[in-house]
């Protein structure tokens, strides 16, 4: 089914080749996620809450270690709300190893109300991802029972977008 | 402090999906003797210092340098490497610039080197590790296995497009055709310049949109290949620079300025971007370059540009971006030919990075490529005649912007 | 050349393993330079990074360190050589008039990869990787055993030197602890185990935990930020042929070449020179470093006396035996240097030094090197 681009094509002689792997296995990546943990904290009681920067007043959900703009960890903690926007999306093709069978899965950026940063999340299973768009309102659907990570964030729902109508005639 | 500096001479190698039949510094060695071969009164032994870059993972092989000494002719000369991922080629032209710009005892002439043979390594691996320790520490605090999965393919250089893509849409109410159109653009130029890779003379913008997505809006068409390739420059200084060439160019402003790391930003934290065409590391940067070049205005004082764009979608965010054309117009530009080789305002005749990219090469050759403009040799020349070009470059995982500002006149003093 | 001042610097004290995650490290160190004069975030002008993507197991590994290097918004770049390559960038960019600080960091976590199988990948794929038989460590071996064969210096002579590093790192409080030794003797450095014969594992600078910044300022606002600045007064750097089998490893002649283009842009000779910090990969190196950069003639390094209150002190903290952190070990060197011109260095001052040198190399049996002239300033 894919349609193949002709170009100006040149071969040229193969000489020679060597084996060689890189070894990625071996390597041992660490973390501290320290900052997190009053974040998670807060998940398990199913409440949300983000960092703000003293020096600049951004607010970070989910919290960050640093403050890109001023250089200092924000550590001051503040409420964020549980209806977000769709920042960006964009839609990858998943293609079954199995089946051969291509499919459509959207994944989308979501900035929470009262915060300044994005962060990806999954859209609830039921909307036709055909009909995101950057600004969708959204509410966070949690899991039955949180566990304290942020596995407990299960999906977005949409909200009815009152302004929607509004945005088309423009 | 600091000095004049120009470009004597810049030089290409073949680039194709597989230069099997030389290696790494074999395929070096073409791009400077091309490079060379424009300057005849400059030998190797004229060089003071040598700067170079790719991108190791890709390769296989970490500081190459080391072991292609020789081949570079680098032998007891200085040598600097410095690499920044996509935009290698860019930070190791714009270190070539400071290397003369600095005026170290002994330093007047730098020979940049930038390269990438992606063919001999595992390009999939070398993408992978890029977020391979934020994607260990995502799921370490919870994140289903089935949804990291998805994030690997909207997080690699496709993925940050399309999000780019999306937001770019939206705000300017292109349709796809007008991505299409830049592709085409893009391939019939390069069909006329004798380096590149994807030399497609008589493509259409059906032909394009015919091909399945990759990652909505863009399609398999659209996206650049992988290539191997070089692309090699020579700096030197003001009063060298009238020996050694016909027409040297001046560099009078670079930039190289980092925004955002990532959207996820779980770990490393940032500064929070929240619509990704929005550029701001390309607007400082533009504002830093065009400040020391002393350009007021973008838009009327510069001649041509060659932008780092992978993607159709990003041709049009720079351009507009950079300051070249006012926002939400670029598509028409592209469609009314003011863009086209013959056009009022030429952009990325060479074919652009949409038809060749050698990673590590590929933001070299963007600034080599409008300097051999101004010189009048580069390998599709524009009819009008350019002072004032422009080399732009972009990667790292969201945004490193280079830019580098050339004219054929040294650098207006106010100061 | 004009003058560039060393304004500020940080590193951490080092350790096998640092345990923190890789951006505190990055934090710290950045903001641990910044405060040590009082400097903000909008301040910064350029940021140049040291690291390696084999070291750090992932590709571009300078762009997750955009924030917490401070690089955001400001004229970022990576060098991916020793950082004191990527002070010299720095330095040229600073003498470019373009900037007005450039903060330069440098850095790696050995705890995290295997740092001998990383610098594998340095080897020619063609013909040395399969064969996996010159690696950083026969490599010291070769230089060793050349270098003694030539000029009859003993093993025994060269054990001094890793004595002597590892009695000065015992008085250096941010030195690796592994490597602090007060009561070492030559005896307990041949009799260890032999990682290469004649290398023996108390010669080698084994890799650690670390970090390091350094800030530069042209000498206008350099005097303006800080009361002490240190000048860099010349720098040099050259590179040798990759194959062993292509230079004489019993002498470095990058680094004589190096030595040379510092010393005659700082328009000063190897007999000013009041003491050195030598970044040597192996005990032995420091005798051929040190030869090639003229303080001492071919072969008789070893008679220096190069105590800390000797003659010629090199490497009065303990130089890279004393804590080897890949990448950073460079621009430790620089500090170590600034830190005696400031007359700082607590436990372990040389006497009132007026003028200093500092090298950093990369590469097998220190292929490329670079040699900074610095010059106390200020009172």
């Amino acid at each position: 089914m894919s349609k193949k681009m002709e170009y100006d094509r040149k071969e040229y002689d193969v000489t020679r080749t060597m084996p060689g792997n890189w070894y990625l296995s071996s390597y041992k990546f660490r973390y501290s996620l320290d900052h997190l943990q009053p974040w998670f904290k807060k998940l398990k009681e199913k409440k949300l809450v983000g960092t703000q920067c003293r020096s600049c007043n951004t607010v970070f959900f989910p919290p960050r270690l640093v403050c890109g703009y001023c250089l200092v960890k924000p550590d001051l903690w503040v409420d964020v709300r549980e209806t977000a926007q769709v920042a960006t999306f964009n839609i990858t093709y998943e293609k079954n190893p199995q089946t051969g069978e291509v499919v459509e899965k959207p994944v989308v950026c979501v900035r929470h109300d009262g915060t300044d940063t994005a962060f990806l999340a999954q859209l609830s299973p039921e909307i036709n991802f055909r009909e995101t768009y950057v600004g969708m309102p959204l509410k966070v659907k949690w899991r039955d029972e949180p566990e304290g990570n942020i596995g407990d964030l299960e999906y977005y729902e949409p909200l009815e977008d009152e302004a929607k109508d509004l945005r088309k005639e423009e | 402090m600091g000095r004049q500096v120009a470009i004597a001479s810049a030089g290409f190698c073949e680039h194709a999906v597989r230069r099997s039949d030389v290696s790494m510094p074999e395929m070096v060695k073409e791009a400077i003797d091309d490079c060379l071969s424009k300057v005849p009164s400059v030998g190797i032994e004229d060089i003071d210092m040598f700067v170079n870059g790719n991108m190791p993972a890709f390769e296989g092989a970490s500081i190459p340098e080391l072991w292609m000494t020789d081949w570079m002719g680098a032998r007891n000369k200085p040598l600097m490497r410095v690499t920044t991922g996509g935009t290698t080629g860019g930070t190791v032209a714009i270190a070539g610039y400071y290397s003369v710009a600095a005026g170290l005892p002994g330093v007047d002439t730098v020979l940049a080197v930038a390269f990438e043979q992606q063919s001999q390594g595992d390009t999939s691996v070398g993408l992978s590790s890029v977020a391979l320790g934020e994607l260990t520490a995502i799921q370490s605090i919870g994140m289903p296995l089935q949804k990291m999965k998805r994030l690997v393919s909207a997080g690699a250089a496709i993925g940050i497009a399309a999000y780019q893509a999306t937001n770019y849409m939206r705000k300017s109410k292109i349709t796809e055709e007008d991505l299409a159109r830049v592709v085409v653009q893009n391939r019939r130029n390069a069909a006329k310049n004798w380096y590149t890779h994807l030399k497609m003379p008589n493509v259409t913008i059906e032909e394009v949109l015919d091909t399945p997505y990759i990652s909505y809006p863009l399609r398999f068409g659209m996206v650049c290949p992988a290539s191997d390739g070089c692309c090699a420059m020579l700096f030197t200084t003001e009063e060298k620079a009238k020996d050694m060439a016909d027409i040297p160019v001046y560099v009078n402003g670079v930039a190289s300025v980092a925004n955002e790391t990532g959207i996820m930003g779980y770990n490393a934290g940032g500064g929070g971007q929240l619509d990704p065409s929005e550029q701001l590391g390309a607007q400082r940067s533009a504002e830093l370059a065009f400040d020391q070049a002393g350009i007021s205005f973008p838009g009327k004082e510069i001649d041509y540009a060659e932008v780092y764009a992978p993607f159709p979608n990003q041709e049009l965010m720079w351009v507009e971006k950079l300051g070249l054309f006012e926002t939400n117009t670029a598509p028409e530009m592209y469609a009314n030919g003011t863009t086209a080789a013959n056009g009022e305002f030429p952009i990325n005749t060479s074919g652009g990075v949409n038809s060749t990219n050698a990673i590590g090469a590929s933001a070299m050759e963007r600034p080599a490529e409008a300097a051999l403009q101004i010189m009048g040799k580069a390998g599709n020349q524009v009819p009008k005649t350019v002072h004032t070009s422009l080399g732009h470059g972009w990667g790292g995982i969201i945004n490193l912007i280079t830019m580098m500002v050339m004219a054929d006149e040294p650098k207006r003093k106010f100061k | 050349m004009d003058k560039v001042g060393i304004v500020g610097y940080y590193y951490m004290k080092m350790s096998p393993d640092l345990i923190y995650g890789r951006y505190n490290l990055i934090f710290e160190t950045v903001r641990g330079a910044l405060d040590s004069v009082n400097l903000k975030k909008k301040d910064i002008t350029t940021v140049i990074s040291a690291t390696n993507d084999y070291y750090d197991g992932r590709t571009i590994s300078n762009a997750y360190c955009v924030e917490p290097a401070g690089a955001y918004l400001a004229d970022e770049s990576k060098a991916e050589m020793d950082g004191a390559f990527a002070a010299q960038y720095g330095l040229m960019r600073i003498l470019s008039g373009n900037h007005k600080l450039a903060v330069v960091w440098g850095g790696s976590t050995p705890s995290c990869y295997p740092y001998d199988s990383a610098q594998l990948y340095q080897t020619d794929p063609t013909f040395e990787r399969p064969i996996a038989l010159v690696n950083n460590i026969t490599a010291g071996g070769f230089q060793m055993r050349a270098y003694m064969e030539k000029y009859g210096v003993s093993a025994e002579d060269i054990a001094k030197v890793a004595v002597k590093n590892r009695k000065n790192a015992a008085k250096n409080p941010l030195a690796n602890p592994e490597a602090q030794n007060a009561n070492i003797t030559v005896d307990d450095v041949l009799k260890s185990d032999i990682l290469s014969d004649p290398v023996t594992e108390l010669m080698y600078a084994a890799p650690c935990d670390g970090l390091a910044a350094i800030l530069l300022a042209p000498e206008k606002q350099a005097l303006k930020i800080t009361d002490e600045p240190v000048w860099i007064k010349g720098v040099g750097s050259n590179q040798d042929p990759y194959y062993l089998g292509d230079r004489d490893l019993s002498e470095c002649k990058s680094m004589e070449m190096a030595a040379k283009m510092a010393f005659d842009g700082a328009g000063i000779t190897a007999k000013d020179v009041d003491f050195a910090e030598i970044f040597e990969q192996y005990a032995h190196e420091e005798l051929i470093l040190a030869e090639a950069i003229g303080l001492a003639e071919k072969g008789k390094a070893n008679e220096l006396n190069s105590e800390i209150n000797g003659d010629i002190p090199i490497n009065p903290s303990g130089g890279a035996i004393a804590g080897h952190a890949p990448f950073a070990t460079g621009l430790m060197r620089i500090i170590e240097a600034v830190k005696q011109l400031q007359g700082k260095a607590d436990g372990y001052q040389v006497k009132d030094p007026k003028v200093a040198i500092a090298t950093g190399q990369i590469g097998f049996c220190a292929q490329n090197n670079i040699l900074y002239v610095l010059e106390k300033g200020g009172n």
